[in-house]
Formats: C-alpha cells, structure tokens, sequence
C-alpha cells in the first residue's frame, strides 16, 4: 500500500470531528486562573504612573503585573531589534498595546479589577499613519539605526541590469497599488495557558503556536529563566496562518502572572481584543514601472515599496525584503532596480501573514503584467508564458529553480477556466482574469531554519510514533508525517501517531511558517524512518538470515519468515522497556542565507508556482461582483496527500479573495473600527464560488518524495486575478484593495463623466450641517476628540442581578423598571451589554411571554403578528402570503441569528454606527459636545447620506425598511393600555423609536393590502447576512394596464430613518413602472434631498441602482405569474 | 456570584441540575460546568457559528443564549458525533475541516440541515448550502470542502431530488 501520494483521512479526524481535541481552551487545571490585560486607550502616551492599589483589593484578584516585574530590560527578540517590552516600559506607542494584567478567579473579577487600575499618561503626538509619520519635524517612535525619524529600515536592491534592461525597452506600463492591513482571523483567538511548578522551578504551556520553538526560546530569554526552564505542551492549533509563527503577545504575560499568582493562568484574548491588538498583515504602497520589448519580453522592473510597520519591528523588515524578493522570482527581465522603506507608526504592529509580502507586492506586479499585455495587445496568458522562469535557471534573486512548472499552469489555468471562449463573446458586465504567483518552500533566513529533526518510536505493540517539534496549525503536516512513515516502515497508516509541540519529548524544529512545513517535515520524517527501517532491517537479519528483508505489514519479512516490528524493538539493545527510538536530523543541502549585501541567495530548497483565473460579473448598478468560476493550478511537485494540497489551495484562495472583495482593517483615531466579525467583511460561504484546485505534478528534485510547499503561494494571486477580471468586464482599473461596491461605482461614475450635485447652497436647513462637516477636518475633531475620553475595547458585559422569564403581558410590564432591560431573542441585548451600552442589572426575557409568537389574522382582515415571533417563524409563515417579508428576512445575519431573533427585537435594534457600537465613546455614547467619528471616520458604507446631523447612523433594521413599505402598524402596550403607531411613525431617529422604557412592542399589524401589493425587497451588502449599505423595499398595486397604483418606495440605511422616496412615488403613481423610469425619477430626489458625508456619495448611486433591482423583481415576478 | 437558584436542562439527553451566575451564557454552562469542551467560542458575539447547539432540534448561538432563556432541550456537539457518523466521515474525506476549531459549530450547524426540506431541483442544492452554511465561518478551508461534505453526506440520506429525508 502506497501511503505516500495517498488521500488518508486527517490523523486525528475521529476526534477533531467530534469536538475531542484539547485547545488551549479546553485544559482544564487546578485551580486554574483568568487572565486579563489593561491595554493602552492611546496611541503615544508617556506612562507617568500605574497605580495597581485599589485593583489588588478586588475579590477574587491574585495577582497584577506590570513592566516592573519584569527583568529590567526584558524585551521581545523578533527580528533583534529588541524594541518591544511584554507589558508597556514607559512608553506606549499604539492603542492596544500591553499596559497591566491580572488574574483573577474569574473573567468578569479580573475584568472589574482591570477597571480599577490607574494608569497616569502623558500624552505624545501620534503618528497614525505613514504620512502623518513622514512629516517633516514630527516626534519619532524609535531611534532607528537609519538616523531618518520614523523610517525603521531603507533597502535598495539591484539584480541584474536594470538599466540595460531599461535601455533595451521600448513599452512601459506603471501605477500605485496599495494592500491593505489584513487580520488572519483565526477562530481559535490568541489564548495561553502556563503553570509555573515551583517544586520544579518550570513553567509549563499550553499555547496556541505554530512554533514552540519560539515560545520557548522567547520566553526563557525575557523571563530571565534558564534554559530547560519553559516547557510547551501539545495543544490543539486553531489556525495559524502566520499569526502564530512567533511567540504572540499573551505567552509571557499569562507566564508572569503564573508566577506571581503562584496558580496556573489562563489569558485568552476576546475577538475584540484579537482583532484590535495583535499584529496584522503589513499595509503596502507599491510603485512599480515594467519595461518590455515590443514582442512582450520584459526587460527591467522598477519598484519601490512603502510598508507600515505599525508600533514595533516584528517581521516588517524581513515582510519587506521578502516581497521585494518576490518580484525577482517569477519572470526574467535583464534586471531589477527595487527599493523599500519600512515606516514606524503608532499603529498596531504588523507581522507576518501567509505570503509575507510576496501577497501585496504581486498584486502590483500582475495588474500591471495585465496593463502590459493590453498596452502590446499581447494576450495575458501568452506574456506571462514569453516571461516565465523555467527549471534550471537561477533566477535575479539567485532562486536555483531544480523545477518549474509555471506555463504548464498557465495552459491548465487558461483551458480550465475556458478563457477563449469567455474572450471571444465579451458579454457586457463579465469579465475573465488571470495572475500568478511563485513562492518558497522554507526559507532559509537564520541559523537553524535549513535543519530539522525528527524522531521515531516503535512500541512493543508495533505501533508507531513520530515526534516532530512543529505544530499543526490545521495545515495537515501532522497527516504527512504518519502517513510519510507508514510508508517508509510499511505499516498500516492507523498504526502511526504523531506528538508535535512538546517541547521536551520533541526535537528541534523551528516550527510551521515560511510554507516550510512539508519540506522540513517530509525530509526529516523520511530520513528518520528510512533510518528506523534499517535498524529494523538489520535487528531482524539477526533472526531471519541475510536473504532480502522488506518492512510491509507491520513486519520486517524475508521469504523465510517475518518478526512484528515491536519484537524488533524488544531485540534491539538501544530500546528501553522495550521502546526503540531513533531520532535523526536533516539538514537541506541547497539552502543558502541571503547575502548580506545583495539580499540575493538561493534561500529556498523549492519554488512553488501558480497561475489562478476566474470569470466575475460585475452589477454596474450597485457595484457588487460576483465570482462566477475560480480555477487555480499550482506547480506542486508531488502531492502527499492530494486532499490535503487541495484543502491548503482553496483555503489559500479564499483568505486572497477576502482581501480582494472586502477585507481590510480600518482604523480610527488610532484604534481598529470595524474588530468584529460582523463588521470585518472576510468571506462567509455564501459568498464563495466553488474553487476548484488543479495540481500540476511532477517531482521536484529537492522535494521530499518531489513535493514542494503549497500552504502561502495559493494566497498570492487572487487580489490581481479578481483585478484584472473586473478591469476585463468594466473597464476601470482598480488600484486599492478590496475591491468594494463604492470603488467600482465611484470608478463608474468617474469615467462616464456623473456627478450628482445637491445645492447645499439652496437648502438653509442644511447649512449649519454643512458648516460643521467642513470645520471636522479643519481642527473640530480633534478639539472634540481631546477633550473627551479615548476610546475603549470592549469586551465583558456587566454582570447581570436577574434574568426575568413572565409568561404573561403583565408581568413582563411589572417586571420592568429603571434597571431592567427587555430582550427578545437577546442577539442584539447581548452585544450591546457587551459593548457596554446598556449595563442592566435584570434583564426581561419576552420569549415565554403568552400569545407573544402568534401570527394570526383579525376579523378587519389585518395580519397580527406577535413581536417575540422568531425571524424563521416569521419567514416561513410569509414565504407564500407575503414573499418580499421573508426574502427580507433570508438577507438578515444567519440561519442561527434568525432562528432566536424575533421580530420585535430586529425593528427595535440600535444603530450599528461602528465608532458608536465599538468603543469610540461619540455623541450618542456620551452626548454633550462628544463628536461624531464618522464625519471624518470611514463612512463609506454604514452611514447616512440624507439627513445626517449629529449623528451620521442609519437605522439598521431590514424590516424596518419592508414593513413601512407595507404600510404595517405597530402595536405598544403599556400598563395604562394599547397605542397603535404606523411604521410611517415608529422611528425617530438612527435606530430609536418611539417605544418608550416602561411599553412592550407586543406586535405588527400588517393590513390586508399587503397581500394584494407587488413587492420587492433587495439589498446591497458586503457579505452574506451582514446590514445593509443601502436597501429597498418597494410596493404597489399594480392594475391591469400594468401601471403602478399608490407605490410606496423605502429606502433602507440611507438616512437616519427608513426614508420614502414621496417625490419618486408621486411621479411614478399611475404610469407604467420600468427600471429606467424609476431611475430617473429617484434620481433627481436624491440629488435634491442627498447630503452625503465626504465619501459616501456613491450610496445614492448604489441606492438607485438597488431600487431598479427591486423594480426588476417585481416586474419577473408578475410576468412569471402571467406567463 | 453564584447564589442562584438551580435551574434543569437536559443537554444531550440527560437532565442537568445547573446552578450558576444569572445571565450565564449556554456555552460557558456546556463548557465550564458541564465540561462538554467540543462546543467552541470563536466570537462570544453570535457572529461566527463556532458555539452552534440545538435547542429543541434548531441551531442557535450558544454564547448568546443565556442559560434563563433555554427552552428546550440542548443537544452538543458531543452526542451529535454519535448520531453522525457518515456526516464527520464526509468532512474527513472533503477537506472540510484542517485547524478543526469551527468543526463543532460546522457539523451541528449541518446535522441540522440535513433535517431540513433541500430544494427539489438537485441543480439549486448546491447554492442552497453555501447559503445555509453561511451562518459558520471557517478560517481555513475555504467552504468548498464544507459545501461538499454535506452534499455527500445528504446524497447519502436521499436528500438530493427533493423530498423529506
Ligand atoms: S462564538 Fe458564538 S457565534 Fe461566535
Ligand atoms: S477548519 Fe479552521 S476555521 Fe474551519
């Protein structure tokens, strides 16, 4: 049986698929301590004093630690510029950063006591971004070694001959690319466990990593230990994706407080704080010029690249250098001129990422590849096949390529995707695209990173065990070890364990990152087990004669008879208890560590290439683009596990397409906005098309068994590919990632000469507004901002006294009181405790209350559905009656969201303002004269573009928007009785209605017109189930003639309440409603009534283009019930 | 703390006698209390999936549903396994997990689709799961592997060309 090459199931499937792998989060220990961390609320801030006294007197605490217990001095290692401290020494330079910890018995004991704690700062001037940080005579965050303020690290690199190359040209092409921040978001947050034995003067992990190694290495060395000292434990890894490839910021601190509590600690950063605090993917401004022959053979590439540090140096400089590298890979001009500075800023730090810079430098380089093609007429495919590296060649950055198989996935990529056929019938709206990418397998950066050990035991039993000293962060590695020694020891593929992480049961290994997981891995498990057969091989010569042995069957067999591989181990006079164990190092021969002054070396055992393609459509009326086919081909040696390569290739897409369509961490005021999953736009199912994975094969002469790395090149291409396809299908060139709704129909707008203009001027009652709006920019920010508190992480509800559960109106009237705070399926409760907006001592379940989930029809006819009505329930009780209810309803979060919010609960939510809801204490958080961060904060897609005033928050209730549209009622009762308000009514302001503290929403009156309407509710969004950007909920009745009678036309999050289109319903009302006519009309109201922020004007365009999609439903649905 | 009345849910069959601080949310009864650790928390915010549970058959975000507010019983990840077994064997098989810290969610979230009416046109089936698994999201493996195990595995029960199951 061949395991090599084999789709073996995952090692451990039985158990990670029942939920049995211990996480971090699942060790339990005595007494076992939660962690918290008091964190800096401002970005460059002196710390005059910490005064820990009153906290240390909470229930409860055990311990509080700041950079006074410590070693004097101790700072993280990273990239041995030795620039951060674990907890803030003297100086913090971004929000977030590590001030205090404490542990306490409990989260919300350790949360309280961090409230307690008095931080005494000095305020400095920030630099929050990398112009801010480049001004001329601003404050540095470090002293660097280039003596420039801010500037951590200049490179210049010269491959080749840029200038002949430059010289032999005759076509140039260039542009601006800017990648964003990217968060790895992996599910599993950061988290540590440590126990320090005193008995045994240790201290013991269980942490999240991909690499040990560091953590061990990184902790012994700022804790002052000694070596032998820290041990890790084998955990289960919850994603990595670079995130993990170092030691994180939590190791240390929850190691500190272990000590000082004397009781193991458990620090676990919230999704909040995960989001908010730790490192990101490094933000890049690439300016790049290709230079090319006529016939379309490159001959110089010119770049220079601009990289936000962030705070500290974690990997910024090696992320810079290796994206620059990345650009002397893939293609063979004459020569290469590149140069990188790497820019401090008082930002969370970056680190490193799956692609480590070859991500963002790509992007530029294959957009531009494809501006070079047009500019020859030279199809994509076709030059990027002229320009391609092939085995054999070194390549300018001294890449040895022993295999290459780039134009073998240029063709596969091109046929799959079915690009000549795509190319010839250029349907409007559909574009094809396609880009490379190249990466390392292992990269050979530091001493140790060219070696890695590995042992193998074989128990009396027969069984197998491989012990690697790298983690499995979900990449598989741990799958290919055993089946990798199956193979070599011929045993069944179930016989083999794998203990990964222990830092004293392991050997040396560095770790997961740098896509050197299956080489080191592969080498250094076959070379152990081929060891381990020998040994066997020749214990049982002993036994079976000289005759030819071979391992198959969990035995060592001669023709003449056949010894258990246990037996074997018993014999052996190395085993002890009967255990033998053979532990081997590999060390790869062709690695070499770049010139210090070139930068230049092979630094890699392997290249990886890849060629992805995809076909989209692009909705020019609302800007949305969808994938309709992604192919990626990667040149992947040999697969081991095929399953496995197709798993790191299509996640790998997917994590590049989230960065292409919508991911990308915004900030303001130096503090993450939009630290959420709900408002961090990374790809949910829905918004995925099938991947489909083509492996090239064909062995690599450095590979183990051929393979090369997979697990970072699959990220590279999709941000161009997804470029190059819009560009293909609307002819605008997008420069900036994601590619969002406002860009393409900004873009639109831009090049069909449109522009709406709203005569402020003519409109008084907006004056003030406008006057205020501009004064924002001009110092009112940050006047308000100064004076008001900065801006808070929030993480922990206040706890609660009571959950009440009435079961009658009454009661639940009775039950509530200043304190008290009604819930209906709590969804939005919950968040709200949590983000500290309401801090209720009782909270009134309104789920059991009698009659409160009924739907049912009066005797007038109208429909009375209940306000604790679930939305599935009320989504299949509509599905028939009244479609556009329940359509609204399957936009809304997700299946298990609309399973426990009800109805009553999601026309009643707050706003979601993102400053308001995530900390930035604003005027509606703290009223007075607080700002609005949205005025100057990134409001592109959740705020008001009509009415905006002091508050620039949109009501984010879908059925809000359908239920005015149907012209519904609703029912609030109080304890002196019942009042009846029309949707028309109900709110009066962003998310806040006229439900006052002591009524109940019991219920919504629909009228029987409802069910004689046309409707349609649609919906622009940035993912599957996320709010609204715009919306449109439109009805009518439509008569015989086709002419629209009374249409009511809501618009949804445009202004701070669902927003009728009167002027568009009078126009239209008895004619013969079309898109077109719409269009007109409600086009010329929203330039009469729009006052859109700076940059959100593109939502009227949006909102329009969204109502003729309404207008098309409505129009398909009745020609399907006349046809 | 404490000091509350002990309330019963019966979690995966048995009756439990739970006795915690108000408001405590399901997740932390499951995983702190009861020590049923295979139900993760990815969020705390119900945006994720990762906690999914059934209450009374349904799936709902356990780190949002506080224990008060549980009317049903609730049914984990843990006896879901059992029940599942060609279901975890197609996730296995598909690549539909690799870190494994959404599978939980994955798999409770699908076992109840799998109870779910599918739509009767076999060619809608697939659109209709990337949809109706959109509610969990997954760092690693990109939804297709996802999207494929519970195609096979509702292929298996007879689910594709419509019908009950
Ligand atoms: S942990 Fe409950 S939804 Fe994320
Ligand atoms: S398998 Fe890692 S998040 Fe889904």
């Amino acid at each position: 049986m061949s395991h090599v090459g084999a789709r073996h199931r995952p090692i451990d499937w039985e158990a990670r698929s029942a939920g049995r792998v211990s996480y971090s989060g699942d060790i339990r220990l005595e007494g076992l301590l939660e962690g918290a961390i008091l964190r800096s609320p401002h970005p460059h801030a002196r710390i005059r004093s910490i005064d820990t006294g009153k906290a240390l007197r909470m229930p409860g605490v055990h311990a509080i630690v700041t950079s006074a217990d410590l070693p004097p001095g101790a700072r993280y290692f990273h990239e041995g510029e030795k620039d951060r401290a674990p907890l803030a020494d003297g100086i913090v330079r971004f929000v977030g950063q590590e001030v205090a910890a404490v542990a306490a018995e409990t989260r919300s004991q350790a949360y309280a006591a961090l409230r307690l704690i008095d931080v005494d700062y000095e305020l400095l001037s920030p630099s929050l971004d990398v112009q801010a940080a480049l001004q001329p005579g601003i404050d540095s965050l470090h002293a660097r070694a280039t003596g420039e303020a801010n500037v951590s690290r200049r490179v210049l690199r010269q491959w080749g001959d840029a200038a002949k190359g430059r010289g032999d040209s005759r076509v140039s092409v260039s542009g601006s690319y800017h990648f964003p921040r990217q968060a790895h978001v992996c599910m599993e947050a950061m988290i540590s466990v440590a126990r320090w034995d005193e008995a045994e003067q240790r201290l013991h992990f269980w942490t999240t990593t991909q690499a040990p190694y560091y953590v061990v290495r990184e902790v012994t060395q700022v804790l002052g230990l000694a070596a032998g000292q820290v041990v890790c434990h084998e955990v289960g890894v919850g994603g990595g994706f670079g995130a993990k490839s170092k030691i994180c910021d939590v190791e240390v601190i929850a190691g500190l407080l272990a000590q000082t509590a004397g009781r193991p600690v458990r620090v676990r950063l919230s999704r909040e704080e995960e989001f908010e605090t730790t490192k990101t993917r490094h933000a890049f401004d690439t300016a790049m010029r290709l230079h090319a022959d006529p016939s379309g053979y490159l001959k110089a590439i010119d770049a220079s690249v601009t990289v936000e540090n962030g705070a500290y140096n974690h990997s910024g400089a090696s992320v810079m250098s290796a994206g620059l590298k990345g650009l002397g890979m893939m293609y063979r001009p004459e020569g290469v001129e590149l140069s990188g500075q790497l820019i401090d800023t008082s930002m969370q730090p970056g680190g490193s990422f799956r692609g480590y810079g070859t991500t963002q430098t790509s992007f530029a380089l294959e957009c531009l590849m494809d501006e070079l093609a047009e500019k020859l007429g030279v199809d994509p495919f076709e030059l990027r096949i002229r320009n391609a590296n092939q085995a054999g060649e070194t390549t300018l950055v001294g890449a040895r390529l022993g295999s290459a198989r780039l134009v073998e996935c240029l063709n596969a990529a091109r046929q799959a995707i079915g690009w000549d056929a795509e190319r010839a019938q250029r349907r409007p709206g559909r574009g094809v695209g396609v880009a490379a990418g190249v990466h390392v397998s292992g990269s050979f950066t530091e001493p140790g990173a060219n070696r890695s050990d590995a042992a193998i035991d074989i128990f009396p039993d027969s069984r197998i065990r491989v012990r690697f000293g790298g983690a499995d962060a979900g990449t598989g590695q741990k799958t290919i070890m055993a089946q990798i020694a199956a193979q070599e020891l011929g045993v069944a593929y179930e016989a083999v364990d794998v203990l990964t992480m222990d830092s004293e049961r392991t050997p040396f290994d560095m770790g997961s990152w740098s896509s050197r997981g299956t080489h080191f891995a592969g080498h250094a498990v076959r070379k152990c087990a081929l060891e381990t057969a020998s040994r066997l091989k020749a214990l049982a010569a002993l036994k079976l004669g000289d005759g030819p042995l071979r391992l198959e069957g969990g035995e060592v067999r001669s023709d003449s008879g056949s010894l258990a591989l246990g037996e074997l181990a018993r014999l052996s006079n190395e085993s002890i208890d009967g255990v033998l164990s053979v532990e081997t190092s590999y060390i790869d021969p062709v690695m070499e560590l770049p010139d210090k002054d070139t930068g230049r070396s092979n630094i890699s055992a392997s290249y990886n290439f890849a060629t992805h393609a995809a076909v989209v459509e692009v909705d020019r009326k609302t800007g949305q683009i969808r994938i309709i086919d992604y192919v990626a081909a990667h040149d992947i040696g040999t697969s081991i596990n095929p399953t496995l390569i197709e798993g790191q290739t299509i996640g790998g897409v997917v994590m590049g397409l989230g960065v292409a369509l919508g991911e990308a961490m915004i900030h303001e005021q130096g503090k993450m906005v939009n630290g959420a999953y709900l408002n961090y736009a990374m790809p949910r199912s829905a918004d995925m098309p099938r991947i489909r994975p083509i492996m090239i094969e064909g062995g690599d002469p450095n590979g183990p068994y051929g393979a090369k790395a997979i697990g970072e090149c699959s990220i590279n291409p999709p941000a161009a590919v997804i470029a190059n396809a819009v560009h293909d299908a609307i002819g605008v060139r997008i420069h900036d990632l994601p590619i969002t709704p406002d860009k393409i129909l900004k873009a639109l707008a831009e090049k069909e000469g449109r522009a709406r203009r709203h005569r402020i001027w003519a409109r008084p009652s907006r004056w003030w507004i406008a006057l205020v709006r501009w004064a924002y920019p001009h110092g009112l920010l940050k006047v308000l901002h100064g004076r008001g508190a900065p801006p808070q992480t929030c993480t922990d509800p206040a706890p609660l006294k009571a959950v009440a559960t009435p079961e009658s109106l009454p009661e639940a009237l009775a039950a509530l009181n200043s304190s008290a705070v009604l819930m209906g399926g709590g969804t939005d409760v919950q968040l709200r405790r949590r983000q500290r907006l309401i801090e209720p001592e009782t909270l009134v379940a309104l789920r059991g209350v009698a009659g409160l989930k009924e739907i049912k029809t009066a005797s007038d006819g109208w429909m009375e559905v209940g306000a604790a009505t679930s939305l599935a329930a009320l989504a299949s009780a509509m599905r028939q009656s009244i479609p556009m209810i329940a359509e609204a309803i399957d936009t809304i979060a997700s299946p298990q969201i609309r399973e426990m919010a009800t109805l009553g609960g999601n026309l009643i939510q707050e706003k979601r303002c993102w400053f308001y809801r995530g900390g930035f204490n604003c005027f509606k958080r703290r009223g007075g004269l607080a700002p609005c961060y949205a005025i100057e904060g990134d409001h592109r897609f959740h705020h008001n573009v009509i009415d905006g005033h002091r508050c620039q928050a949109v009501t984010p209730s879908d059925l809000g928007t359908v239920l005015l549209a149907l012209e519904a009622r609703a029912v609030i009762v109080s304890p002196t009785g019942e009042r009846i308000v029309p949707m028309a009514d109900f709110y009066t302001g962003p998310g806040e209605t006229v439900v006052k503290p002591d009524e109940i929403l019991r219920a919504i009156r629909i009228p029987p017109s409802a069910l004689s309407r046309q409707g349609a509710f649609t919906k622009l969004r940035l993912w599957e189930g996320d709010f609204a950007i715009v919306s449109a909920a439109i009805t009518a009745q439509v008569d015989a003639g086709g002419r629209w009678q009374a249409p009511r036309i809501v618009l949804g999050a445009v202004a701070s309440t669902p927003w009728r289109a009167f002027d568009t319903e009078r126009r239209l009302a008895g004619q013969a409603v079309t898109a077109a006519s719409l269009r007109r009309a409600l086009d010329s109201e929203l330039d009469a009534k729009g006052h859109p922020l700076a940059r959100n004007a593109w939502k009227l365009d949006a909102a329009a283009g969204i109502a003729e999609a309404a207008v098309d439903a409505i129009l398909a649905r009745r020609q399907l019930v006349e046809g | 703390m404490g000091g509350t009345k002990p309330r019963q849910v019966t979690v995966n069959g048995a009756m439990r006698e739970i006795a915690v601080a108000p408001g405590t949310p399901l997740l932390d009864v499951l995983r702190d209390t009861l020590g049923l650790t295979g139900t993760k928390e990815a969020c705390g915010r119900g945006e994720c999936g990762a906690c999914t549970v059934l209450i009374d058959g349904r799936p709902v975000m356990s780190c949002i549903s506080l224990i008060e507010d549980v009317r049903g019983p609730v049914t984990t990840i843990e006896a879901i396994a059992g029940d599942h077994a060609d279901l975890r064997e197609a996730f296995a098989d598909c690549g539909a997990f690799q870190c494994g810290f959404c599978t939980s969610g994955q798999i409770v979230r699908a076992a109840a689709l799998l109870r779910e009416p599918w739509p009767a046109n076999a060619a809608d089936v697939e659109a209709f799961i990337h949809t109706a698994m959109s509610g969990n999201i997954c760092r690693c493996t990109g939804y297709t592997g996802i999207v494929d195990a519970v195609m096979r595995t509702g292929a298996g029960r007879g689910k594709l060309g419509g019908g009950a199951p």
